[in-house]
């Protein structure tokens, strides 16, 4: 993981001595590239009635001639690449993405998830993403989940309305029937601030049989 | 000069109304409390707090936007201060003395003449804007489509020559930045440019999305690499006013930060960056004993807060008068202002002069209230601070997630955030900076339009852009100051007033 590149002696002349530019300009370049093929099927037009292809083809033409300026530039003495933590960036992607396809009813292809509100969205982004740090602890994880996520239920369900699902669909018949969508919303919310408050309590007594989270997790 | 009272009366009238007064000091005081969070700029925390603006009046909305502005940025400099962590470019500056301060057990101080010099330069700049706003609105009508362009371009040169780094590297963010702007349907042939097909793509790249992947996102990537490496100061706050001493060696800062910032604010191409750093280089070389510098010096405070408040402020000229945003937070009041339905531009201030002159009038009642509920509030702030980064950034996250979900209830804007955040997080990696990529997005659309206009109006000649003197001026302007910046004297210059 950590990429940073040897230096690599002076009497090597034509070896690429600034691998931060060196890689740069090569994503530039692709980038360009990429662009340029989306844009293949689509007409230029002439200065006087421009087509919709003209302005990005300048554009990524533009681009891709600063990586290959930036490309060239490598053979110079430059920065090295910086060391990176895959650990931070996988957890965190896997976070938000998590949180996108639970808030509502998500399908890819064979893959369907019932819509589960902001109730089981928010903790679950809240603990997966809090695995992003080595130092990572799972009980105080889920107290923070658990006490942040009613209040941002109530914030923005309760006092903005914002259209936003609180709740999995498929729990909605354990309410009495005639409770509005508020009177729900209040109850999970005091639910699961009760659990918080008592994973809070309860955890306290053992704290010796707390597993440690940060022993196994090594730097990235 | 009568139209000038009347105006601002007409924009008192109307922010202190008491829902107004209440829709201020509530964004003041989210938006410090979210922009207190180390890592979390002004960016990321109006992407992150749109939503709640939604249900509100398009004049409550503006004047709560602004306020979670101000609030982010006074938010901003505290964390500098105590922490040592700038939440954003401008703050780095205010870091450098601020924090040298609070280890000497002067961060009351420090944050006092922050405060301070930033009500000063907030009520100097509210001037300004109401001075200016009504002639440059007049100037906006003799402006074409080809002087809107020239005028882009200017303020996208200026945002190469601002940027730190290598220039080439600034030019291809910007160019990277249009490119992603044309993503979407085009306007004028209907036709679906670079959306892989996908349906969510046909509207474009959601700005907010982009900035809070970009700021949001791949900043806690990027802070989670340098684990902990939090300063905070322990030492005693000290008192929160300055005292006599303090005063008479600040005043004069104060002004000359408040002018600085003023006049680069209102230059189109982010200029208000550059407002706290030159203010300190300004500083630095008027000071008898320049040592003192960055050992607590609390003019090193006083000058580029100052700047940086009358440069947020000013920032707000072009977007009123002509409708061009210069940096990504007015981009981000664009989005604000279209979803009430107003177009910002020249037309707001005749058609909504409720809206326009209450908003500047709030502007400051905002720095107000930023006075009176921070300094009181500053243990609070402490205290939130000194909770570990760990449960931090979890926290940040879900905000970011919930934020932009509810702007579109669209869950694929949550799972862009993530690609932009990763992008993001590449580009420090590689050694690009951002905020030229986002001024190219935020200006793209508009240069395109005026782009197209100029060439249908002069039958295909690029020659308009150079016949038409205003135009030409701009662009020599834009050129003269391209070939500047790649002189390597000047080049070494600027390398110096950024590294410091």
């Amino acid at each position: 993981m950590p990429t940073s590149h040897e230096r690599s002696s002076p009497e090597r002349r034509w070896s690429i001595r600034a691998p931060q530019n060196f890689a740069g300009g090569i994503s530039l370049i692709a980038l360009a590239a990429l662009a340029l093929w989306l844009m293949s099927d689509l007409p230029r037009g002439t200065l006087r009635s421009m087509g919709p292809a003209m302005l990005p083809d300048w554009l990524a033409i533009g681009v891709g001639l600063a990586g290959l300026a930036l490309v060239a530039s490598s053979f110079k003495p430059g920065e090295a690449l910086e060391r990176w933590s895959l650990r931070g960036v996988f957890f965190i992607l896997l976070a938000i993405v998590g949180f996108a396809v639970t808030i509502r009813p998500f399908a890819l292809g064979p893959i369907a998830i019932p819509g589960l509100g902001l109730a089981v969205a928010g903790p679950l982004a809240i603990i997966v993403s809090g695995f992003a740090t080595p130092e990572a602890r799972l009980r105080e994880l889920v107290i923070l989940a658990l006490g942040l996520t009613p209040f941002c239920m109530l914030l923005f369900g309760d006092l903005l309305n914002l259209p936003i699902p609180i709740f999995p669909q498929s729990l909605t018949g354990l309410f009495p029937a005639d409770w509005s969508q508020k009177a729900v919303l209040r109850a999970t919310a005091a639910l699961m601030i009760v659990g918080a408050a008592a994973v809070f309590f309860l955890g306290r007594g053992h704290k010796a049989d707390q597993v440690d989270v940060a022993v196994q997790g090594g730097r990235g | 000069m009568g139209d000038f009272f009347s105006n601002l009366s007409l924009g008192f009238g109307v922010a202190l109304s008491l829902q107004n007064l209440g829709l201020a000091f509530l964004g003041c005081l989210v938006g410090t409390l979210i922009g207190v969070l180390p890592g979390v700029g002004p960016i990321a925390t109006i992407a992150m707090l749109l939503p709640i603006t939604f249900g509100l009046d398009p004049v409550g909305a503006l004047i709560m936007l602004a306020g979670i502005y101000y609030g982010a940025q006074y938010g901003g400099s505290t964390t500098a201060i105590l922490v040592n962590i700038p939440g954003e470019a401008t703050s780095v500056v205010t870091a450098l003395d601020g924090h040298q301060m609070a280890r000497q057990g002067r961060a009351g101080v420090a944050l006092g003449i922050a405060a301070i010099g930033s009500f000063f330069a907030g009520t100097v700049a509210t001037l300004v804007i109401a001075a200016l706003g009504a002639p440059l609105t007049k100037l906006a009508l003799i402006f074409g489509p080809a002087e809107y362009f020239s005028l882009m371009v200017m303020g996208l040169v200026f945002a190469v020559v601002l940027a730190r780094g290598s220039i080439l590297k600034a030019i291809a963010m910007i160019l990277v930045g249009v490119l992603l702007s044309t993503v979407g349907t085009d306007l004028e042939t209907g036709q679906e440019r670079m959306t892989f097909g996908l349906s969510f793509l046909s509207d474009g790249i959601d700005f907010a999305v982009l900035a809070m992947g970009i700021f949001g996102i791949a900043e806690v990537m990027r802070n989670l690499d340098n684990t902990e490496a939090r300063d905070i100061v322990h030492k005693a706050i000290g008192r929160l006013l300055p005292n006599k001493e303090d005063f008479k060696q600040s005043y004069a800062s104060v002004i000359r930060g408040t002018v600085i910032g003023s006049i680069l604010g209102i230059l189109p191409g982010n200029g208000a960056v550059l407002g706290p750093f030159a203010s300190y280089t300004v500083e630095k070389k008027l000071a008898k004993d320049p040592r003192r510098f960055g050992r607590g010096a609390i003019e090193g405070v006083a000058g580029p807060e100052s700047a940086n408040n009358a440069g947020a402020q000013t920032s707000f000229i072009p977007l009123l008068t002509l409708g061009i945003p210069p940096n990504a937070v007015m981009a981000l009041m664009v989005g604000a202002m279209t979803i009430h339905g107003i177009v910002p531009g020249p037309q707001v201030m005749t058609r909504n002069p409720n809206l326009f002159w209450g908003m500047i009038a709030s502007m400051w009642v905002g720095n107000l209230m930023l006075l009176v509920i921070n300094l009181p509030m500053v243990g609070m702030w402490v205290r939130l601070l000194k909770v570990p980064y760990r449960l931090m950034f979890p926290a940040i996250l879900m905000f970011c997630a919930i934020g932009i979900y509810s702007i579109n209830s669209l869950p694929t804007d949550v799972m862009f955030i993530a690609l932009f955040g990763l992008v993001g997080y590449l580009l420090i990696k590689l050694g690009f900076e951002p905020a030229p990529m986002l001024l190219g997005f935020v200006l793209g659309k508009l240069m395109e339009e005026n782009l197209r206009r100029a060439l249908i109006i002069s039958r295909g000649s690029l020659a308009t852009f150079i016949e038409r003197p205003v135009s030409a001026g701009l662009l020599a302007v834009a050129l003269v100051l391209l070939v500047l910046a790649l002189l390597p004297s000047i080049r070494k210059g600027r390398d110096e007033v950024f590294t410091e």
